[in-house]
């Protein structure tokens, strides 16, 4: 398939995400009234929704471990833990405008995949010691430097033994 | 005659006995027979009967046989007989006992009008220091006989935060006492310690209606007294409590009435409609242990080091203005004023010293009489027109001296914060010194008499001071010779405080010089040009820890916070 029969391929997947998950179900029910190769596709489109919802749902796992500061989850849910690479100072993840500019691309092959995520990242960098006030602030759980943006974040992903993982991480500004 | 009683060593310099479990058990011996008290205790329970319901908390049976003889039954326990005192302030008793046999008892504010009742449960040799009471609160009602519980409690609240009282208690006690924050609160013994400092204690503040709060503090890190007390925010009467043991280890139980006198309000810092407290949480968000409270114990986190310490930490590292921290994000930007000048400062009583700034951030300096020049790296800033304040090390010293001077060109004078490390208390903490002069330069007459002079001007001021994203505290210029720092909470309610010796010079109208000792704490004299105008400030921190002696610049933009009326208590009559 050339490169941009495979971009017209994934953008269709993109759309056609959220939205159909659920008529496919009853399309797929109905897919022996349908000739042989649009069965063919239609269980293609399926087998990629499928895909998208485990990717959701990695993302919405993610989202929740970095929130809970629970860092031993967040790596496990990456193919290798080492590649976890965890900005330690988001302190919370949230996505922005209901996902609605959130994208999935799973390849043909569906062994990769990759997504953008626009989401507000909280981050809190600690204030450097050396002085009362931050040793006090520290006292009552503060002492920290606080900010809200916009930002992308880019995950990509591998398929290890039928389930989806996180190959790698990073973000980007919005 | 001495008019004024000043102790031998103030709150913060007493070394307080580490008394045993034992000893205490046998101190309260005489805590059984109930609290004393000037005034004549209140009769208004004596006879009755009162079970007080509280949630999470103790049921409470109780029969007050007489006006100091009550009987308790725990939790449906054995009945035992105990001491205790009442006070009535309008609507609301307050009674205190301990619990014979034991290191507990309560305080117990009921309110007659609402049968609502708060219980302060407290207890010694609970914490490391045994001689700190530590407290838990339960809120809850007087339990009538076929009578539905109210759904309303007490609570604690921030509607006291901001407020200031003189109090004169029925034993001829006077204090200051000011509550700027919503969890700490900021007094002046002006009879038990002569009015010189202000100290600082974790406090609760409990809402009655709105008219009536109770308040308590304990004073940790110091003797762990409690206070305590019932108070009409309105009419300015106070019945209260007192628990602990002294400097001298004496039992400390009494009850007390007392009038007031309202010194101000100052500002609070929360949201619009937010009337409550930061929560207390316990380990990653569990429930808070019994007694559970933010307490900031200074030398917890600021070990007291000896002269060999300081001497080999200074051995290793000297900092002089490096790269800005958090209390310099927003310092003001080092001035060019200086470069390029010569001059002389002549101090009244303190040295000659001839200096040299040859570049904007290099200068030589040298006493007079004195033929070699010393280098050193300084900065300064420009807060007014015409007004410099810079800052260097004098390296070599024995006691590793800084100078911090503020000099007017306007009208000639400069004044020297000269900074030494090491007192007897500890080797790690600044002392200070002021000295007023002149400046001597080519086109320059200095005058003959005027000078900088200390002042009272900022005395009761609050100010805030933001030095960075994340880093805000507040100023409460507290006496004439002591400073309170409030840091601020997530919500912007007051959290933690803490208060040192302090000096307040003034420099020309709404420009201040001012200096703070982190005494008995992490050791730091902070020295800050205070500009009214500009609400802006710039100054030089001078410290010595682990990590070496450390000169760094200062700044913070500033807010008015109000002011409390406090001045007349501070003039002494001779």
């Amino acid at each position: 398939m050339s490169k941009k029969d495979s971009a017209s391929r994934r953008l269709f997947f993109r759309h056609a995400g959220a939205a159909l998950a659920a008529p496919l179900a009853v399309v797929a029910t109905e897919a022996s009234a349908v000739p042989a190769t649009q069965s063919t596709e239609l269980e293609a489109r399926l087998a990629t929704l499928g895909d998208e919802n485990a990717i959701r749902a990695l993302n919405q796992a993610y989202a929740r471990l970095v929130n809970d500061h629970a860092y031993a989850d967040v790596a496990a849910l990456y193919a290798d833990p080492a590649n976890a690479n965890l900005d330690r100072s988001v302190s919370r993840l949230s996505a922005e405008s209901f996902g609605e500019h959130d994208t999935i691309d799973v390849a043909e092959d569906r062994a990769t995949a990759e997504a953008r995520l626009h989401c507000i990242v909280e981050t809190e960098t600690p204030l450097e010691p050396g002085s009362t006030l931050v040793d006090m602030a520290r006292r009552q759980g503060e002492g920290f430097v606080r900010r809200s943006e916009r930002r992308v974040l880019e995950h990509s992903y591998v398929k290890h033994a039928g389930a989806w993982k996180i190959a790698r991480s990073a973000f980007r500004p919005a | 005659m001495q008019q004024v009683r000043y102790p031998k060593e103030q709150m913060h310099r007493i070394a307080y006995t580490k008394l045993t479990k034992d000893q205490i058990g046998e101190k309260l011996g005489a805590a059984g027979a109930g609290p004393t008290s000037a005034s004549k205790l209140s009769g208004a329970l004596t006879g009755k009967t009162l079970k007080i319901a509280t949630d999470n908390g103790p049921a409470l049976s109780y029969r007050f046989v007489s006006d100091d003889r009550l009987t308790i039954v725990e939790n449906g326990g054995v009945s035992i007989d105990a001491g205790y005192g009442a006070l009535a302030l309008g609507p609301l008793v307050l009674f205190s006992h301990m619990v014979p046999g034991t290191q507990r008892g309560y305080h117990v504010i009921v309110d007659r009008d609402t049968n609502l009742a708060t219980v302060f449960e407290v207890w010694f040799s609970g914490y490391a220091d045994n001689r700190e009471v530590q407290r838990e609160i339960y809120y809850g009602y007087i339990d009538a006989p076929g009578k539905p519980p109210p759904k309303e409690r007490h609570g604690l609240t921030n509607r006291v935060e901001g407020k200031g009282y003189f109090w004169k208690q029925d034993n001829g006690i006077e204090t200051l006492e000011f509550y700027p924050s919503a969890i700490y609160s900021n007094f002046v013994e002006l009879t038990r310690l002569g009015g010189e400092l202000s100290f600082c204690g974790p406090s609760d503040y409990v809402k009655i209606n709105d008219d009536l709060y109770v308040y308590s503090r304990v004073e940790c890190e110091f003797s762990g007294v409690m206070t305590l007390y019932a108070f009409d925010a309105n009419r300015i009467e106070q019945i209260g409590v007192r628990l602990g043991f002294d400097a001298n280890d004496a039992l400390e139980y009494y009850l007390f009435t007392g009038t007031g006198q309202w010194l101000g309000q100052i500002a609070q810092f929360e949201k619009f409609g937010d009337i409550g407290v930061p929560a207390v949480t316990g380990a990653n968000g569990a429930p808070p242990e019994k007694g559970a409270r933010r307490v900031y114990r200074p030398l917890k986190t600021n070990p007291i080091m000896t002269k060999p310490e300081v001497e080999a930490a200074i051995a290793a590292n000297v900092s002089v203005f490096a790269a800005p921290g958090p209390m310099a994000g927003n310092r003001l930007p080092t001035s060019t004023f200086l470069t390029g000048k010569e001059l002389t400062l002549r101090f009244d009583h303190g040295p000659v010293v001839e200096y040299r700034f040859d570049e904007i951030q290099k200068l030589r300096w040298r006493r007079e009489g004195e033929r070699a020049w010393h280098e050193e790296r300084y900065d300064s800033w420009e807060s007014a027109p015409g007004v410099v304040m810079f800052g260097h090390l004098l390296s070599g010293e024995p006691e590793h001296d800084s100078f911090t001077i503020v000099a007017d060109f306007d009208q000639g004078l400069a004044t020297c914060l000269h900074g030494t490390m090491g007192t007897p208390y500890m080797a790690n903490e600044a002392a200070a010194k002021t000295w007023f002069g002149v400046i001597e330069m080519a086109g320059l007459t200095p005058p003959k008499y005027r000078r900088h002079r200390y002042t009272d001007e900022l005395v009761g001021r609050a100010v805030s001071w933001n030095y960075s994203p994340g880093l805000t505290s507040m100023h409460l210029y507290s006496t004439p010779h002591s400073l309170s720092w409030i840091i601020f909470t997530d919500s912007g309610a007051g959290g933690l405080e803490w208060s040192g010796p302090a000096s307040y010079v003034k420099i020309r109208n709404g420009l201040y010089l001012a200096y703070w000792l982190e005494e008995a704490c992490n050791g730091t004299l902070g020295m800050i040009l205070v500009n009214m105008r500009t609400m802006h400030d710039c100054g030089v921190g001078y410290h010595c820890g682990k990590e070496g002696l450390r000169l760094n610049s200062m700044g913070a933009h500033a807010r008015h916070a109000g002011r409390f009326d406090v001045t007349r208590f501070y003039n002494i009559e001779t």
